[in-house]
């Protein structure tokens, strides 16, 4: 009797769609291969979100054109419409006041830290850690509290104008931030120990998602996702911007080196990372409220000068908080809209690697990578 | 990585322009350098910086209408060691929107050259998956980042949805009757 022939094992493989109904795909949907536990092939699939904002933007003016760019990402609005801003000012020349560029500075860091809360409390959800998903979204009110005095909405913001910003600070503005910030420094520890010290949470993340520093910038991802394996990739440090006010804080780009795995990130060091980042936000606005100079918040020629711009190119660059977000600005002479304007979404990156990331690794552990990477929808969509 | 000194662009532009003399180069700011690279030397040149500069990050590719069938792509590198950005320009001319992909040297690339694909209609000739990524099935081909894609009035009877009503006509709002207003919107739909 002759054997029945071997099975070969790529003919039993089974394709899974991950969302866009799964509750944890907001937006966006993959196409898994699984043989038996194993994923074999991830083909990430995106367009769910798109809003076609590059085309919007060039039928808008270019004051307006940074309330599209916020609605990319509420979770982190200041940081997202300010390489529009960037932009715009390079090529109308417009010189930011001192107070704008520091209470600027003062209001992205906190927009990170605010998106960074909402990060950590989703990846808790996903990994099955449903306490950890209210806890630091109740601290997250308060930032937001905090935005909708100084702003007067909690998340499309549109703090950010060409040539400074809009709202200026009163006390109560003020006071209301520094209780968001006391509080999340009452709570960080015990909730950083929480989760890092969980033994479920560990076994859950750690060698999870691994890949090396070199693999991580060959398929685009920056941000905590490079810092995370060691290597000091920061637009803040690197690239400064004249109208933001890193210079005038004393402070050094977090990184985390594992021991296990030198150069190399996993999904644990990707956690660990994230809560050094929300330390130096901490950081950076502590020393930065007392230095907040008098005098006034907008150049007072950028309405004049933002109405029609003349003919040129900028490229306006900042460290979102989840990675490098930039703005290819293109106008032609005299011109109220852009004549191209390219966005560069952090996660546009991230996202992809799951292509790359995925095969190979259990089921199981495909949110995990994902939510580790902290991709939003809005950014690669757009 | 970071114990050798820093590159500086017009270095790197140097070496780039020395080996290819049809790229042009030019400085963009403190050690940014554009080169405008022609077509058939652009996986040369994007091979090159990605043997020089050690960390070289893709971090963006897209494409610019600049009207008269001439399109632009434009790539942006950047290196962190190095504090050094570089970014090619590629010129193209209608009917022949065809790019070598360098998607191979930095997959990251991969994903923006699909875009541009669907968004301006330039091939990348040896791109491995050309499917469109963000647009629905009815816009497949259709190239909206073109300049020569309305988003007018002009298309909403491709789209099946209602006339919107003329604005001249909203702003009268005489109570008239039916007719009047009948006849203006047709006036209206005729001029434009």
């Amino acid at each position: 009797m002759t054997g029945t022939p071997r099975p070969d094992i790529l003919d039993e493989t089974v394709e899974v769609w991950f969302g866009p109904q799964h509750v944890s795909a907001h937006g966006w949907a993959a196409k898994l291969t699984l043989v038996g536990d194993y994923i074999v092939e991830c083909d990430p699939h995106a367009g769910y979100f798109h809003r076609s904002a590059e085309k919007c933007l060039e039928f808008r003016t270019f004051r307006q054109g940074s309330l599209i760019l916020e609605r990319l990402c509420m979770l982190e609005a200041f940081l997202a419409e300010y390489p529009y801003v960037a932009a715009v000012e390079q090529i109308a020349g417009l010189e930011v006041p001192e107070r704008a560029r520091v209470m600027r500075t003062i209001m992205m860091e906190a927009s990170r830290i605010h998106s960074l809360q909402f990060w950590w409390g989703q990846f808790a959800a996903e990994l099955g850690l449903f306490t950890m998903l209210l806890w630091p979204w109740v601290d997250r009110e308060f930032f937001l509290d905090a935005f909708e005095e100084l702003t007067g909405s909690r998340h499309a913001v549109s703090y950010n104008t060409p040539g400074g910003v809009k709202y200026d600070f009163t006390e109560k503005s003020v006071r209301l931030l520094e209780r968001a910030i006391e509080r999340l420094e009452e709570h960080l520890p015990k909730f950083r120990d929480m989760v890092l010290r969980s033994p479920t949470f560990k076994m859950r993340t750690q060698g999870v998602g691994q890949f090396t520093a070199e693999q991580g910038i060959k398929w685009g991802l920056s941000g905590p996702n490079i810092k995370a394996c060691g290597i000091p990739m920061d637009l803040r440090k690197d690239d400064p911007d004249p109208n933001l006010a890193y210079d005038m804080v004393d402070w050094e780009v977090p990184v985390t080196e594992s021991m296990e795995h030198p150069g190399e990130s996993d999904a644990y060091d990707r956690m660990v990372q994230r809560f050094k980042e929300i330390e130096t936000s901490v950081d950076i606005i502590r020393q930065l409220l007392p230095q907040v100079p008098e005098g006034p918040i907008v150049d007072p020629k950028a309405r004049a000068k933002a109405n029609r711009l003349p003919e040129g190119e900028a490229y306006g660059r900042v460290e979102g908080t989840r990675g490098i977000t930039t703005l290819w600005l293109k106008t032609t002479e005299k011109a109220q809209t852009p004549y191209r304007a390219k966005i560069r979404g952090p996660c546009f990156a991230s996202y992809y690697a799951l292509k790359h990331l995925v095969p190979g690794s259990r089921f199981a552990d495909f949110i995990v990578m994902f939510g580790s990477l902290d991709p939003y929808p809005g950014w690669w969509d757009r | 990585m970071s114990d050798q000194t820093p590159l500086a662009a017009m270095t790197l532009a140097r070496e780039i322009v020395n080996s290819l003399p049809d790229v042009e180069s030019r400085p963009l700011g403190e050690n940014k350098v554009e080169l405008v690279v022609p077509r058939d030397h652009l996986r040369e040149v994007v091979a090159h910086i990605d043997a020089t500069l050690e960390d070289a990050f893709p971090e963006s590719a897209f494409g610019v209408d600049l009207g008269d069938g001439e399109f632009e792509v434009v790539y942006v590198f950047w290196s962190q060691v190095h504090r050094l950005l570089c970014q090619l320009r590629v010129r193209l001319k209608e009917p022949d929107l065809v790019v070598d992909s360098v998607c191979d040297i930095f997959p990251g690339l991969e994903w923006h050259e699909r875009e541009t694909h669907e968004m301006f209609g330039i091939d990348f000739r040896g791109h491995p998956d050309l499917r469109p990524l963000l647009l629905p099935d009815e816009l497949v081909g259709k190239y909206p980042l073109r300049k020569s894609f309305k988003t007018d009035r002009s298309r909403v009877a491709e789209s099946g949805l209602a006339q919107p009503r003329p604005r001249r006509q909203a702003q009268r709002g005489t109570p008239t009757g039916e007719t009047a207003g009948a006849g203006d919107r047709q006036a209206g739909g005729e001029t434009q």
